[in-house]
């Protein structure tokens, strides 16, 4: 007899379901099932991967959910069509938009609003007829289905559901003899929520972990029942009433939902009357061309018609309109925002002054874009200054209406420390070894975690992988690896739907308060809705406040699109490897390659932006470029027609667009063909279609008058780079942000700095190393004051003011206070700052010891006062580096503060500003025992021996081009910073104190990849302490 | 009512696995019914597995209802119900 499993939670029931869709679908197809419904708990995240995975099996999809009901009941919904999918949709998003930081809860009106098209089934044994039936109020279960089938008619069953027991039976015998009495069909599920019966384990800790309480203290209700039985086994159960197996293949009939996944859904714009999308769009953008260039030439005009013609084709205009609209309300309104991405190669997006890139200039190529054989979403990524990201989100909602507008939601899952935590805490794993096992963690997953327990040093030094007693933990934690846990919001993308979202898209609050998708980013993409990509990008932040702090302290007006693209001082600067600080050109690894390219051009920022990439990397484009940079080796061309192509980049392939221009140029491609051609390189593709490519190309070069031999050689080095290439679009857009912010470093440090500074957290670098870094642009430092520091870092007189901000424990009201008084006057005593403002004993106190009265007119009170004051706090040490262990702070290091000693003054500032303003830790390290200060390594031969001491900022481990894995180290010792590269010999060797130590000290050699890149390889590495 | 016992059982089942009869204490009981069966979650966080459990009508000098479980391999007399 055939069974269908109609009730089934995967994964997306987070933290209820133990088994991923490959898994239940693998078991089903195995047990020979031709269907299978998925209805995890108020959610359909996992739905169009299910419909997907399930449709490629061959194994039929039926979409629901079990949705929870007022009076915490349940009930199993299934789709039959798209009318119940679209009221699936809408009903989830009113169950969960009408309980903002509540449990989603759909009400019999909502049910009834939102019937058509969907099957229910009466639930588990948390629905409402099994419920009142096993509490013996039968009058009320009468009611209920009486109700249940008003809504559904002749779509609603009894759902029986056995799992064999001490207790038997028997409320399934009674929910079958009411269903009986009330002539309601009976349909058997086993409330799947594992694949096979041994994963009961990983569902219980799931719940515990969601529940917050160790696994040993689950309510006794348990079961090992809940997994995918095979029909021979429901059948067996329900062997008695046969009819509740048959009724699922009858169920499944009757669900016959095809998803369109074709169709895209664009946004409607409204277009002035007497105008139509794409007659719109054409009028605007020729205005905008002409504004650009003021003379469409034949080469312009000519580009600008092909594009539209193409947009206008592919049905797209109104999606450019929409962008466009957007960027014109933001510029409107003062807000700095660009494109980034492919979409910079569009004239179009140009003209719309939607991107600051001329794609005429630079030579880009539209259809690296967009071409009429690629018919999917457009993608124009727009960048917005973080500040005021919002402001524009809020356009979007109030032009588009806010049932059209939603969030795309990000799925976030397991990664090896979260699994550790969570487990831990559920099987009571003491919280020092939970420490442990975390720390000598980067970026893995808890599977990777036992796979590499072996082979990566960090792990390998610690026993806590290998103890016996923790063996199970760890396999607990590699179970659930991946696993789903909660939803937040995408860091940029928006939908903006072609009606009212909700009736394609389920909507649900994020924890922040954004109404967001039920579905990622890749199931949004699959279902043809249009995502837009609004980024909030701090460095645009950056920029607008780096001006405003030029405006206020000198008065100047600078337009930035106006600046010398050329500048010698910037370069210069940037070859020094000068560059902290600044957009996309600050890592070591670009820092490093400023060395070696000694750019002094605009252009070679594309190329460094370019080139830094694993990619590139990894094909050595760096090895071939740079000696012909350098006219180092000579530049020649395989073929004379790649001139064309490769002369911008001295005959070496570095951008994708060269890949459709050498196919074009040399095979006789079309764009769109030679884009269709370097897109199937890109993507996994198997022996037999590379070598159709091969062949293709080869014979249409070689038809072209080409020799085959070298047609060959061609195609060999396309293939190659066609996986690793970067977008010279993208590039060219960052270029210009990056160079806005070299420039305006190079020529306003201090006012850059203070704008970089008051837009923490972002880049690579912490506060204390932009810190010690504008020191080195002879930029000073003034110290947090009441009376003259604000919310954000400012320039007084070409210094810099620390920010209230900076302090440990400071909020946004005590700010605001604080400033708020100020402005009434300022403050003239520490009683008169105590009386005027709302601040906290230990804010006062942390404002004291960092000096923050020192201006005060009266200092004299302020010293008499303190010693009152000093009784009633408790001073805290904690965070001083190991090597300071015994000088933690105590009660009376606001006295040593006020006697401003040095040393105490910088522990101070370590601890309550993260900041190294007086000193530097290494200041008091004695140095004269062979070690070399960072700021002198330029001036040491490469291949010597030095040691350096410093503190870590961060480790990278890059991929490499053989796998092997190796390991930078970006370190600061106050004078300057280090780049550190450890190999795998030194990783073995070091394993201890690799990842774990934020103080190191490191042997190692002078290494010069070129003129001005210099590195140390190191030898050894030590924990830095006072035996050092 | 029911008494908890724990013991280790033999049991003789048929080649399709069904239960005929046990040894307690050196004593045969033949079953003359299988009630029912079901299986309980362990306390797996401690190692334990899962116990298969079967209800049995049982009668050697008199009738009576047992409990019978297994544990890997080896069998147990749960509890005798009244």
């Amino acid at each position: 007899m055939g069974f269908i499993h109609l009730h089934v939670h995967s994964q997306y029931s987070f933290l209820d379901g133990a088994s991923s869709l490959d898994k239940l679908l693998e078991k089903v197809k195995a047990l020979e099932m031709p269907a299978l419904a998925l209805t995890d708990h108020n959610r359909l995240t996992g739905a169009i991967r299910f419909y997907e995975k399930a449709k490629a099996l061959g194994i039929k999809p039926i979409v629901g959910v079990e949705i929870s009901l007022e009076d915490n009941y349940h009930l199993t919904l299934l789709c039959k069509n798209k009318k119940g999918y679209s009221n699936l949709c809408r009903l989830l998003t009113e169950a969960h938009l009408a309980n903002r930081g509540r449990q989603p809860v759909a009400t019999g009106e909502m049910l009834s609003k939102f019937n058509a098209g969907l099957i229910a089934l009466s639930g588990c044994s948390r629905g409402k007829l099994p419920s009142l039936i096993e509490k013996g109020r039968v009058e009320q279960a009468k009611e209920a289905a009486r109700f249940y089938r008003e809504i559904y008619g002749s779509d609603f069953f009894v759902e029986l559901i056995r799992y064999p027991s001490r207790e038997g039976m028997s409320s399934s015998h009674q929910l079958a003899s009411f269903a009986e009495e009330e002539g309601i069909p009976i349909v058997a599920t086993n409330n799947v929520h594992y694949a096979e019966m041994e994963e009961y384990r990983v569902k219980e800790l799931l719940n515990a972990i969601d529940l917050n309480i160790p696994v040993s203290q689950l309510p006794s209700c348990r079961t090992v029942e809940q997994y995918l039985k095979s029909s021979q086994e429901m059948s067996k159960l329900f062997r008695d009433l046969p009819e509740a197996i048959t009724m699922t293949e009858e169920i499944a009939s009757r669900c016959s939902l095809e998803l369109e996944t074709g169709k895209l859904h664009f946004p409607r714009f409204d277009t002035p009357r007497g105008e139509n999308d794409c007659s719109y769009l054409s009028k605007i953008a020729r205005a905008g061309a002409l504004r650009k260039y003021s003379s469409l030439t034949p080469k312009i005009g000519n580009r600008l018609e092909y594009e539209l013609d193409i947009i206008s084709r592919l049905g797209f205009c109104g999606y450019f309109l929409v962008v466009g609209d957007i960027v014109r309300w933001a510029r409107e309104h003062g807000i700095r925002c660009q494109a980034r991405g492919s979409s910079v190669d569009s004239l179009v997006v140009y003209a719309l002054d939607i991107s600051n890139v001329d794609p005429i200039e630079h030579d880009l190529l539209f259809e690296r874009f967009m071409h009429p054989l690629r018919y999917e979403p457009p993608d124009i990524d727009l960048d917005i200054d973080r500040r005021r990201r919002d402001e524009v989100r809020d356009y979007i909602y109030q032009k588009y209406g806010a049932e059209n507008v939603a969030c795309v939601g990000t799925i976030n899952t397991y990664m090896a420390r979260g699994a550790i935590r969570d487990v831990g805490k559920a099987l009571q794993i003491p919280q020092e070894l939970i420490g442990e096992a975390c720390k000598g963690i980067h970026y893995l997953s808890a599977s990777q975690l036992l796979e590499y327990a072996d082979s990566y040093p960090e792990l390998k030094k610690s026993d806590i992988y290998k103890r016996p007693e923790l063996a199970k933990f760890f396999k607990m934690c590699a179970a659930i690896d991946g696993f789903p846990k909660h939803m937040s919001v995408h860091l940029g993308g928006l939908l903006i739907g072609d009606g009212r979202l909700s009736d394609l898209v389920p909507l649900e609050w994020s924890s922040g308060g954004d109404i967001i998708s039920q579905y990622d980013k890749n199931d949004i993409e699959k279902l043809g809705i249009v995502k837009m990509d609004i980024l909030a990008l701090p460095t645009l932040t950056v920029i607008e406040d780096t001006l405003s702090n030029i405006k206020k302290a000198r008065d100047i007006d600078i337009d930035l699109d106006r600046i010398d693209r050329n500048d010698p001082e910037s370069f210069a600067m940037l070859c020094d490897g000068k560059s902290i600080g600044t957009f996309q050109l600050e890592s070591p690894a670009q820092r490093e390659m400023a060395g070696r390219l000694l750019p002094n051009r605009f252009e070679d920022i594309i190329v460094s932006i370019s080139l830094v990439r694993p990619g590139p990397l990894k094909s050595n484009m760096d090895k071939l470029y740079l000696p012909r940079r350098h006219g180092k080796e000579p530049v020649t061309y395989l073929h004379p027609r790649l001139k064309n192509a490769l002369g911008e980049t001295l005959g070496v392939i570095l951008y994708q667009e060269q890949v459709l221009k050498v196919a074009h140029d040399l095979a006789g491609m079309s764009y769109a063909g030679a884009d269709g051609f370097r897109r199937a390189m890109t993507h996994d593709r198997t022996q037999e279609e590379m070598e159709k490519m091969r062949g293709f190309f080869i014979s249409s070069a070689v038809g072209g008058g080409v020799d085959r031999a070298l047609a060959s050689k061609v195609f060999e080095q396309l293939a190659s780079f066609a996986a690793y290439g970067f977008c010279e679009a993208h590039a060219a857009a960052y270029a210009v942000i990056a160079y806005q912010t070299l420039w305006l470093k190079c020529h306003y440090p201090a006012e850059f700095f203070a704008a970089v500074l008051s837009n923490q957290p972002m880049g690579y670098y912490p506060p204390r190393v932009l810190i010690a870094d504008a020191k080195r642009f002879g930029v000073k430092i003034l110290p947090l004051d009441i009376n003259y520091s604000t919310d954000h870092y400012t320039v007084e007189n070409g210094a810099i003011r620390v920010s209230l901000r900076q302090l440990k424990g400071m909020s946004k009201e005590v700010m605001e206070s604080i400033l708020s008084e100020r402005a009434n006057g300022k403050f003239t005593s520490l009683r008169d700052f105590v009386l005027r403002t709302n601040t906290s004993q230990p804010i006062v106190e942390n404002l004291l010891k960092v000096n923050a009265f020192d201006s005060l007119d009266d200092r004299s009170e302020l010293l008499s006062q303190l010693p009152e004051l000093m009784k009633l706090k408790r001073i805290v040490g904690r965070g001083a580096r190991a090597f300071f262990e015994d000088e933690r702070l105590e009660p009376g290091i606001i006295k040593e503060a006020v006697r401003s000693d040095v040393k105490t003054k910088m522990l101070i500032e370590r601890e309550l500003l993260s900041l190294d303003l007086s000193a530097h830790p290494l200041d008091f390290l004695p140095f004269d025992n062979g070690f070399t200060r960072m700021k002198d390594l330029p001036s040491v031969a490469t291949g010597k021996t030095v040691r350096i001491a410093g503190s870590v900022i961060r480790y990278q481990t890059p991929p490499t081009r053989n796998g092997n894995r190796v390991v930078y180290v970006i370190m600061e010792d106050g004078t300057g910073i280090a780049d550190v590269t450890v190999f795998a010999n030194v990783q073995e060797k070091c394993g201890q104190v690799l990842f774990r130590e934020g103080w190191l000290v490191v042997d190692g050699k002078i290494q010069r990849r070129g003129p001005k890149a210099l590195s140390i390889i190191a030898e050894n590495l030590s924990p830095l302490n006072t035996t050092n | 009512m029911s008494k908890l016992i724990g013991e280790p059982i033999k049991v003789h089942r048929k080649e399709d696995s069904l239960i005929t009869a046990f040894i307690w204490r050196k004593r045969l009981y033949r079953v003359n019914e299988v009630i029912g069966w079901w299986r309980e979650p362990s306390e797996w966080w401690n190692g334990k597995a899962i116990r298969l459990f079967v209800r049995v009508n049982a009668s050697n000098s008199s009738k009576g209802t047992y409990e019978l479980y297994k544990l890997g391999e080896s069998w147990f007399l749960s509890r005798i119900l009244d």
